[in-house]
Protein backbone atom coordinates (compact mmCIF):
# COMPACT_ATOMS: atom_id res chain seq x y z
CA UNK A 1 0.00 0.00 0.00
CA UNK A 2 1.34 3.60 -0.99
CA UNK A 3 1.90 6.28 1.45
CA UNK A 4 -0.71 7.94 -0.23
CA UNK A 5 -3.53 5.66 0.22
CA UNK A 6 -2.55 4.60 4.00
CA UNK A 7 -3.23 8.21 4.80
CA UNK A 8 -6.48 8.41 2.90
CA UNK A 9 -7.42 5.41 5.00
CA UNK A 10 -6.75 7.47 8.25
CA UNK A 11 -7.70 10.61 6.90
CA UNK A 12 -11.67 8.70 6.46
CA UNK A 13 -11.10 6.62 10.25
CA UNK A 14 -11.00 10.40 11.09
CA UNK A 15 -13.77 11.90 9.87
CA UNK A 16 -15.99 9.38 10.77
CA UNK A 17 -14.35 9.09 14.62
CA UNK A 18 -15.34 12.82 14.26
CA UNK A 19 -18.98 12.03 13.48
CA UNK A 20 -19.37 9.49 16.34
CA UNK A 21 -18.15 12.06 18.74
CA UNK A 22 -20.68 14.56 17.47
CA UNK A 23 -23.55 12.03 18.05
CA UNK A 24 -22.14 11.11 21.08
CA UNK A 25 -22.28 14.28 22.73
CA UNK A 26 -25.75 15.25 21.19
CA UNK A 27 -26.84 12.20 23.04
CA UNK A 28 -25.09 13.32 26.32
CA UNK A 29 -27.05 16.52 25.97
CA UNK A 30 -30.20 14.43 25.70
CA UNK A 31 -29.33 12.50 28.81
CA UNK A 32 -28.16 15.60 30.51
CA UNK A 33 -31.78 17.48 29.44
CA UNK A 34 -33.62 13.98 31.05
CA UNK A 35 -31.32 14.39 34.45
CA UNK A 36 -32.56 17.62 34.76
CA UNK A 37 -36.46 17.32 34.28
CA UNK A 38 -35.94 14.46 36.44
CA UNK A 39 -34.43 16.40 39.05
CA UNK A 40 -37.26 19.38 38.81
CA UNK A 41 -39.84 16.25 39.42
CA UNK A 42 -37.70 15.15 42.64
CA UNK A 43 -37.97 18.59 43.78
CA UNK A 44 -41.49 19.16 43.42
CA UNK A 45 -42.51 15.73 45.07
CA UNK A 46 -40.06 16.93 47.89
CA UNK A 47 -42.06 20.07 48.23
CA UNK A 48 -45.23 17.85 48.84
CA UNK A 49 -43.33 15.89 51.27
CA UNK A 50 -42.49 19.07 53.09
CA UNK A 51 -46.11 20.77 53.28
CA UNK A 52 -47.27 16.31 53.99
CA UNK A 53 -44.79 16.36 56.94
CA UNK A 54 -45.71 19.65 58.53
CA UNK A 55 -49.74 18.44 58.48
CA UNK A 56 -48.51 15.71 59.98
CA UNK A 57 -46.46 17.33 62.55
CA UNK A 58 -43.61 15.87 61.82
CA UNK A 59 -40.17 17.59 61.49
CA UNK A 60 -38.60 18.46 58.03
CA UNK A 61 -35.11 17.55 58.93
CA UNK A 62 -35.23 13.67 58.73
CA UNK A 63 -31.72 12.59 58.97
CA UNK A 64 -32.45 8.60 59.55
CA UNK A 65 -34.42 9.20 56.14
CA UNK A 66 -32.25 10.69 54.89
CA UNK A 67 -29.12 7.80 55.66
CA UNK A 68 -31.81 5.35 54.42
CA UNK A 69 -31.90 6.41 50.93
CA UNK A 70 -28.10 7.32 50.57
CA UNK A 71 -28.03 3.47 51.89
CA UNK A 72 -30.25 2.61 49.15
CA UNK A 73 -28.50 3.80 46.01
CA UNK A 74 -25.60 2.87 46.95
CA UNK A 75 -27.05 -0.56 46.54
CA UNK A 76 -28.32 0.25 43.23
CA UNK A 77 -24.85 1.80 41.85
CA UNK A 78 -23.16 -1.48 43.01
CA UNK A 79 -25.91 -3.61 41.42
CA UNK A 80 -25.00 -1.30 38.32
CA UNK A 81 -21.47 -1.99 38.56
CA UNK A 82 -21.06 1.88 38.68
CA UNK A 83 -18.10 3.64 41.12
CA UNK A 84 -20.73 3.88 44.27
CA UNK A 85 -18.80 7.10 46.33
CA UNK A 86 -19.16 9.42 43.49
CA UNK A 87 -22.64 8.44 43.56
CA UNK A 88 -23.04 9.13 47.27
CA UNK A 89 -21.82 12.36 47.01
CA UNK A 90 -24.40 13.11 43.80
CA UNK A 91 -27.32 11.73 46.23
CA UNK A 92 -25.94 13.74 49.33
CA UNK A 93 -26.09 17.13 46.88
CA UNK A 94 -29.94 15.67 45.82
CA UNK A 95 -31.31 15.08 49.28
CA UNK A 96 -29.71 18.44 50.62
CA UNK A 97 -31.51 20.43 47.28
CA UNK A 98 -34.82 18.61 48.48
CA UNK A 99 -34.27 19.40 52.07
CA UNK A 100 -33.81 23.13 51.09
CA UNK A 101 -37.06 23.08 49.13
CA UNK A 102 -38.84 21.21 51.97
CA UNK A 103 -37.67 24.00 54.53
CA UNK A 104 -39.37 26.94 52.86
CA UNK A 105 -42.39 27.58 54.32
CA UNK A 106 -45.80 27.78 51.77
CA UNK A 107 -46.23 31.33 52.29
CA UNK A 108 -42.09 31.39 50.83
CA UNK A 109 -42.65 29.46 48.03
CA UNK A 110 -45.30 31.55 46.81
CA UNK B 1 -13.63 9.83 65.06
CA UNK B 2 -12.24 6.91 62.82
CA UNK B 3 -13.96 3.21 62.46
CA UNK B 4 -11.17 0.83 61.13
CA UNK B 5 -13.02 -2.37 59.76
CA UNK B 6 -12.24 -6.29 60.39
CA UNK B 7 -10.08 -7.29 57.20
CA UNK B 8 -13.13 -9.54 56.30
CA UNK B 9 -16.06 -6.85 55.92
CA UNK B 10 -18.61 -6.95 53.26
CA UNK B 11 -20.21 -4.45 51.66
CA UNK B 12 -23.78 -4.69 52.80
CA UNK B 13 -21.91 -3.90 56.96
CA UNK B 14 -19.90 -0.69 55.40
CA UNK B 15 -23.49 0.21 54.15
CA UNK B 16 -24.98 -0.93 57.95
CA UNK B 17 -22.04 1.52 59.84
CA UNK B 18 -22.61 4.21 57.40
CA UNK B 19 -26.18 4.14 57.60
CA UNK B 20 -25.94 4.29 61.30
CA UNK B 21 -23.81 6.94 61.95
CA UNK B 22 -25.21 9.22 58.83
CA UNK B 23 -29.06 8.81 60.56
CA UNK B 24 -27.32 10.54 62.83
CA UNK B 25 -26.56 13.71 61.05
CA UNK B 26 -22.91 12.91 60.53
CA UNK B 27 -21.19 12.30 57.37
CA UNK B 28 -19.08 9.42 56.61
CA UNK B 29 -15.49 9.39 54.42
CA UNK B 30 -14.52 5.78 53.20
CA UNK B 31 -11.20 5.05 52.78
CA UNK B 32 -9.90 1.29 51.19
CA UNK B 33 -6.13 0.53 51.63
CA UNK B 34 -4.64 -2.71 51.00
CA UNK B 35 -5.17 -3.76 54.37
CA UNK B 36 -7.49 -2.24 56.04
CA UNK B 37 -10.84 0.26 55.18
CA UNK B 38 -11.33 3.08 57.74
CA UNK B 39 -15.08 4.69 57.76
CA UNK B 40 -13.95 8.32 58.96
CA UNK B 41 -17.09 10.29 60.80
CA UNK B 42 -17.86 13.86 60.52
CA UNK B 43 -19.43 16.21 61.97
CA UNK B 44 -20.75 16.55 65.93
CA UNK B 45 -19.37 13.71 67.51
CA UNK B 46 -21.12 13.72 70.92
CA UNK B 47 -24.22 11.85 68.97
CA UNK B 48 -22.22 8.89 68.52
CA UNK B 49 -21.97 8.14 72.06
CA UNK B 50 -25.46 6.55 72.32
CA UNK B 51 -24.05 4.20 69.50
CA UNK B 52 -22.46 0.88 70.27
CA UNK B 53 -20.34 1.49 67.21
CA UNK B 54 -17.62 -1.71 68.27
CA UNK B 55 -21.18 -3.65 68.27
CA UNK B 56 -21.80 -3.14 64.31
CA UNK B 57 -21.12 -6.19 62.66
CA UNK B 58 -17.88 -5.44 60.55
CA UNK B 59 -15.89 -3.20 63.08
CA UNK B 60 -12.51 -3.74 64.53
CA UNK B 61 -11.72 -0.87 66.37
CA UNK B 62 -13.20 2.90 66.93
CA UNK B 63 -10.97 5.76 67.93
CA UNK B 64 -11.70 9.63 68.43
CA UNK B 65 -9.73 11.62 66.35
CA UNK B 66 -8.44 14.69 68.48
CA UNK B 67 -7.11 16.50 65.52
CA UNK B 68 -9.16 19.74 64.22
CA UNK B 69 -8.44 18.69 61.25
CA UNK B 70 -10.10 15.04 59.72
CA UNK B 71 -10.07 14.58 56.38
CA UNK B 72 -6.46 15.57 56.52
CA UNK B 73 -5.21 13.57 59.17
CA UNK B 74 -2.82 10.59 59.15
CA UNK B 75 -5.90 9.03 60.82
CA UNK B 76 -8.57 9.43 58.39
CA UNK B 77 -7.11 7.76 55.46
CA UNK B 78 -5.59 4.03 55.49
CA UNK B 79 -3.24 4.50 53.32
CA UNK B 80 -0.93 7.38 51.98
CA UNK B 81 -2.39 9.27 49.26
CA UNK B 82 -0.96 9.53 46.04
CA UNK B 83 -2.45 12.65 44.19
CA UNK B 84 -2.33 12.16 40.36
CA UNK B 85 -1.96 14.83 38.06
CA UNK B 86 -2.97 15.77 34.32
CA UNK B 87 -4.35 12.76 32.39
CA UNK B 88 -3.15 10.48 29.56
CA UNK B 89 -1.26 12.62 27.07
CA UNK B 90 0.72 14.26 30.08
CA UNK B 91 0.79 12.98 33.89
CA UNK B 92 2.78 13.14 37.21
CA UNK B 93 2.29 11.87 40.13
CA UNK B 94 2.84 13.04 44.42
CA UNK B 95 2.75 10.48 47.51
CA UNK B 96 4.11 7.42 45.12
CA UNK B 97 7.20 5.99 45.72
CA UNK B 98 9.28 7.95 42.85
CA UNK B 99 10.19 11.89 43.69
CA UNK B 100 8.11 14.41 41.20
CA UNK B 101 10.15 17.32 40.55
CA UNK B 102 8.24 20.67 39.37
CA UNK B 103 10.20 23.44 37.40
CA UNK B 104 9.54 26.26 35.09
CA UNK B 105 9.83 30.12 35.09
CA UNK B 106 8.54 32.25 38.11
CA UNK B 107 5.99 33.35 35.55
CA UNK B 108 5.03 33.23 31.62
CA UNK B 109 6.62 35.71 29.86
CA UNK B 110 6.12 34.79 26.32
CA UNK B 111 5.79 31.46 23.99
CA UNK B 112 9.73 31.15 23.18
CA UNK B 113 11.17 31.55 26.60
CA UNK B 114 7.99 29.19 28.52
CA UNK B 115 8.86 26.67 25.90
CA UNK B 116 12.40 26.44 25.66
CA UNK B 117 12.51 26.32 30.06
CA UNK B 118 10.38 23.50 29.70
CA UNK B 119 12.32 21.58 27.04
CA UNK B 120 15.38 22.24 29.48
CA UNK B 121 13.66 21.10 32.77
CA UNK B 122 12.06 18.04 30.59
CA UNK B 123 15.35 16.80 29.39
CA UNK B 124 16.98 16.86 33.38
CA UNK B 125 14.15 14.82 34.43
CA UNK B 126 11.42 17.18 35.77
CA UNK B 127 7.89 15.50 35.42
CA UNK B 128 6.21 19.10 35.71
CA UNK B 129 5.82 22.23 34.93
CA UNK B 130 5.13 25.41 36.61
CA UNK B 131 4.72 28.77 35.45
CA UNK B 132 2.78 32.06 36.66
CA UNK B 133 -0.36 33.55 34.88
CA UNK B 134 -1.40 35.52 37.68
CA UNK B 135 1.40 37.30 39.75
CA UNK B 136 0.43 38.04 43.18
CA UNK B 137 3.03 40.91 43.78
CA UNK B 138 4.72 42.60 46.92
CA UNK B 139 3.79 45.66 44.71
CA UNK B 140 1.33 46.67 42.30
CA UNK B 141 3.77 48.44 39.90
CA UNK B 142 5.66 44.89 39.41
CA UNK B 143 4.66 42.59 36.29
CA UNK B 144 1.52 41.17 37.22
CA UNK B 145 1.91 38.33 34.83
CA UNK B 146 0.12 37.69 31.37
CA UNK B 147 -3.31 36.27 32.77
CA UNK B 148 -5.08 33.89 30.22
CA UNK B 149 -2.61 34.67 27.68
CA UNK B 150 -0.27 33.27 29.56
CA UNK B 151 -2.77 29.99 30.10
CA UNK B 152 -3.01 29.42 26.83
CA UNK B 153 0.64 29.65 26.50
CA UNK B 154 0.56 26.82 28.97
CA UNK B 155 -1.53 24.91 27.43
CA UNK B 156 0.58 24.49 24.31
CA UNK B 157 3.71 24.23 25.95
CA UNK B 158 2.11 21.10 27.23
CA UNK B 159 1.18 19.67 24.41
CA UNK B 160 4.20 20.50 22.59
CA UNK B 161 6.15 18.41 25.82
CA UNK B 162 3.81 16.09 27.31
CA UNK B 163 5.01 18.38 30.38
CA UNK B 164 1.07 18.64 32.96
CA UNK B 165 1.33 21.99 34.28
CA UNK B 166 0.27 24.06 37.43
CA UNK B 167 -0.36 27.44 37.74
CA UNK B 168 -1.48 29.91 40.74
CA UNK B 169 -5.15 30.94 41.30
CA UNK B 170 -5.84 34.04 43.18
CA UNK B 171 -8.73 35.18 43.36
CA UNK B 172 -12.56 32.64 43.14
CA UNK B 173 -13.30 34.58 40.03
CA UNK B 174 -10.23 33.12 38.24
CA UNK B 175 -11.08 29.11 39.78
CA UNK B 176 -12.92 27.82 36.63
CA UNK B 177 -10.89 29.76 33.63
CA UNK B 178 -7.25 28.06 35.31
CA UNK B 179 -9.20 24.60 35.68
CA UNK B 180 -9.99 24.49 32.13
CA UNK B 181 -6.21 25.14 30.98
CA UNK B 182 -4.08 23.77 33.87
CA UNK B 183 -3.65 20.37 35.20
CA UNK B 184 -3.39 21.59 39.03
CA UNK B 185 -4.20 24.72 40.59
CA UNK B 186 -1.77 26.46 42.80
CA UNK B 187 -2.95 28.49 46.12
CA UNK B 188 -0.12 30.87 46.89
CA UNK B 189 1.50 31.67 50.31
CA UNK B 190 -0.35 34.51 50.29
CA UNK B 191 -3.31 32.97 50.00
CA UNK B 192 -3.10 30.19 52.43
CA UNK B 193 -5.76 31.02 54.29
CA UNK B 194 -8.42 32.76 52.20
CA UNK B 195 -11.19 30.61 52.91
CA UNK B 196 -13.68 31.28 50.37
CA UNK B 197 -10.86 30.87 47.54
CA UNK B 198 -10.05 27.29 49.58
CA UNK B 199 -13.78 26.55 49.58
CA UNK B 200 -13.86 27.16 45.59
CA UNK B 201 -11.05 24.89 44.85
CA UNK B 202 -13.12 22.30 46.99
CA UNK B 203 -16.04 21.98 44.38
CA UNK B 204 -13.56 21.36 41.37
CA UNK B 205 -11.99 18.41 40.33
CA UNK B 206 -8.27 19.60 40.02
CA UNK B 207 -5.16 18.83 42.47
CA UNK B 208 -4.88 21.62 44.41
CA UNK B 209 -1.04 22.42 45.28
CA UNK B 210 -1.54 24.45 48.87
CA UNK B 211 1.50 26.23 49.97
CA UNK B 212 2.35 27.18 53.23
CA UNK B 213 1.91 30.84 54.46
CA UNK B 214 4.61 33.03 55.50
CA UNK B 215 3.58 33.11 58.92
CA UNK B 216 1.06 30.31 59.48
CA UNK B 217 1.93 27.10 61.36
CA UNK B 218 1.53 23.39 60.64
CA UNK B 219 -2.15 23.10 61.67
CA UNK B 220 -3.00 26.23 59.74
CA UNK B 221 -1.70 24.41 56.49
CA UNK B 222 -3.31 21.50 57.52
CA UNK B 223 -6.91 23.25 58.64
CA UNK B 224 -6.31 25.27 55.01
CA UNK B 225 -5.96 21.75 53.23
CA UNK B 226 -8.87 20.70 55.63
CA UNK B 227 -11.20 23.73 53.85
CA UNK B 228 -10.30 22.12 50.15
CA UNK B 229 -11.36 18.83 51.44
CA UNK B 230 -14.29 19.22 53.16
CA UNK B 231 -16.18 21.20 50.12
CA UNK B 232 -15.32 17.82 48.46
CA UNK B 233 -11.75 17.82 46.76
CA UNK B 234 -9.53 15.71 48.06
CA UNK B 235 -6.17 16.02 46.07
CA UNK B 236 -4.42 18.16 48.08
CA UNK B 237 -0.65 18.14 47.46
CA UNK B 238 1.14 20.43 50.66
CA UNK B 239 3.76 22.45 50.36
CA UNK B 240 6.20 23.72 52.32
CA UNK B 241 8.27 26.80 51.11
CA UNK B 242 10.08 28.65 53.97
CA UNK B 243 8.53 30.65 56.97
CA UNK B 244 9.01 33.77 58.37
CA UNK B 245 11.86 34.62 61.10
CA UNK B 246 14.23 36.53 62.85
CA UNK B 247 16.78 35.65 60.48
CA UNK B 248 17.66 38.03 57.47
CA UNK B 249 20.82 36.17 55.53
CA UNK B 250 17.98 34.27 54.21
CA UNK B 251 14.74 35.89 52.35
CA UNK B 252 12.54 33.05 54.66
CA UNK B 253 13.67 29.90 56.77
CA UNK B 254 12.82 26.53 55.18
CA UNK B 255 11.26 24.45 58.15
CA UNK B 256 12.56 21.23 57.40
CA UNK B 257 11.06 19.91 60.08
CA UNK B 258 8.08 20.63 58.95
CA UNK B 259 8.25 17.85 56.49
CA UNK B 260 8.40 15.03 58.23
CA UNK B 261 5.56 16.37 60.80
CA UNK B 262 3.72 16.81 57.84
CA UNK B 263 4.17 13.59 56.98
CA UNK B 264 3.44 12.16 61.11
CA UNK B 265 0.19 14.25 61.15
CA UNK B 266 -1.15 13.80 57.51
CA UNK B 267 -1.55 11.22 55.08
CA UNK B 268 -1.40 14.02 52.02
CA UNK B 269 1.56 14.35 50.17
CA UNK B 270 4.57 16.91 51.04
CA UNK B 271 6.59 18.94 48.72
CA UNK B 272 8.90 21.95 48.88
CA UNK B 273 9.80 24.67 47.56
CA UNK B 274 13.53 25.56 47.77
CA UNK B 275 13.05 28.87 45.69
CA UNK B 276 11.30 30.76 47.40
CA UNK B 277 12.41 30.13 50.75
CA UNK B 278 16.30 30.65 50.47
CA UNK B 279 15.46 33.47 47.79
CA UNK B 280 18.77 33.03 46.58
CA UNK B 281 20.06 30.88 43.33
CA UNK B 282 22.80 29.29 45.22
CA UNK B 283 20.62 28.09 47.83
CA UNK B 284 18.40 26.26 45.70
CA UNK B 285 20.14 23.06 45.68
CA UNK B 286 21.41 22.56 48.94
CA UNK B 287 17.55 23.24 50.30
CA UNK B 288 16.39 20.71 47.88
CA UNK B 289 18.72 18.29 48.97
CA UNK B 290 17.79 18.98 52.77
CA UNK B 291 14.08 18.52 51.58
CA UNK B 292 14.52 15.15 49.95
CA UNK B 293 16.42 14.26 53.01
CA UNK B 294 13.78 14.71 54.81
CA UNK B 295 11.36 12.45 53.44
CA UNK B 296 9.52 15.13 50.75
CA UNK B 297 7.58 13.64 48.19
CA UNK B 298 8.37 16.40 45.71
CA UNK B 299 10.41 19.89 45.08
CA UNK B 300 8.74 22.97 42.94
CA UNK B 301 11.96 24.44 41.77
CA UNK B 302 12.71 27.97 39.22
CA UNK B 303 14.32 27.53 36.32
CA UNK B 304 14.58 30.51 33.97
CA UNK B 305 16.41 30.19 30.26
CA UNK B 306 18.03 33.09 31.50
CA UNK B 307 17.94 34.37 34.90
CA UNK B 308 19.52 37.78 34.57
CA UNK B 309 16.35 39.15 32.48
CA UNK B 310 13.54 37.53 34.09
CA UNK B 311 10.84 39.77 34.74
CA UNK B 312 10.26 38.53 38.27
CA UNK B 313 12.04 36.45 40.98
CA UNK B 314 15.10 36.22 38.91
CA UNK B 315 17.64 36.09 41.57
CA UNK B 316 16.41 32.74 43.35
CA UNK B 317 15.74 31.38 39.83
CA UNK B 318 18.22 28.53 38.16
CA UNK B 319 19.10 28.67 35.22
CA UNK B 320 18.75 25.05 32.94
CA UNK B 321 22.78 23.91 33.52
CA UNK B 322 22.32 24.73 37.07
CA UNK B 323 19.12 22.70 37.56
CA UNK B 324 20.64 19.81 35.32
CA UNK B 325 23.15 20.03 37.53
CA UNK B 326 21.00 19.83 40.50
CA UNK B 327 19.07 16.79 39.33
CA UNK B 328 22.30 15.02 38.81
CA UNK B 329 23.15 15.35 42.44
CA UNK B 330 19.71 15.31 43.86
CA UNK B 331 19.24 11.27 42.68
CA UNK B 332 21.85 10.24 45.10
CA UNK B 333 20.06 12.20 48.21
CA UNK B 334 17.17 10.30 46.58
CA UNK B 335 18.59 6.90 46.69
CA UNK B 336 19.94 7.46 50.35
CA UNK B 337 15.89 8.22 51.47
CA UNK B 338 14.87 4.96 49.78
CA UNK B 339 13.04 6.67 46.95
CA UNK B 340 13.93 7.59 43.08
CA UNK B 341 13.47 10.56 40.85
CA UNK B 342 10.05 9.92 39.08
CA UNK B 343 10.38 10.22 34.89
CA UNK B 344 8.65 11.87 33.10
CA UNK B 345 5.32 10.25 32.07
CA UNK B 346 6.05 10.25 27.94
CA UNK B 347 9.79 9.02 28.35
CA UNK B 348 8.53 6.10 30.57
CA UNK B 349 6.12 5.13 27.86
CA UNK B 350 9.02 5.08 25.21
CA UNK B 351 11.34 3.26 27.19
Amino acid sequence: MSSGEASGAGERERESATAELARCREEIEHIDNEIVSLLARRLTLGKRTGELKRVAGLPILDPTREAAVIRRVTGVARDAELPTEPIREIFWQIVGMSRRVQEQTPESLA
Amino acid sequence: MIIVTKSDVTDAEIDHIRERIESLGMRTHLSRGERRTIIGCIGDESVLDEVPLRSLPGVESVTPVLKPYKLASREFAADRTIVRVGGRDARAEFGGGPISVIAGPCSVEGREMLLSAARDVRKAGASMLRGGAFKPRTSPYAFQGLGEQALRLLVDVRAATGLPVVTEVMDTRQVDLVAEHADMLQVGARNMQNFSLLAELGRVRRPVLLKRGLSATVKELLMAAEYIMANGNHDVVLCERGIRTFETATRNTLDVAAIPVLKRESHLPVIVDPSHAGGDAGLVAPLAFAAIAAGADGLIVEVHPDPERALSDGDQSLDPTAFASMMQSLAAFAAAAGRSIAVPADARAVA
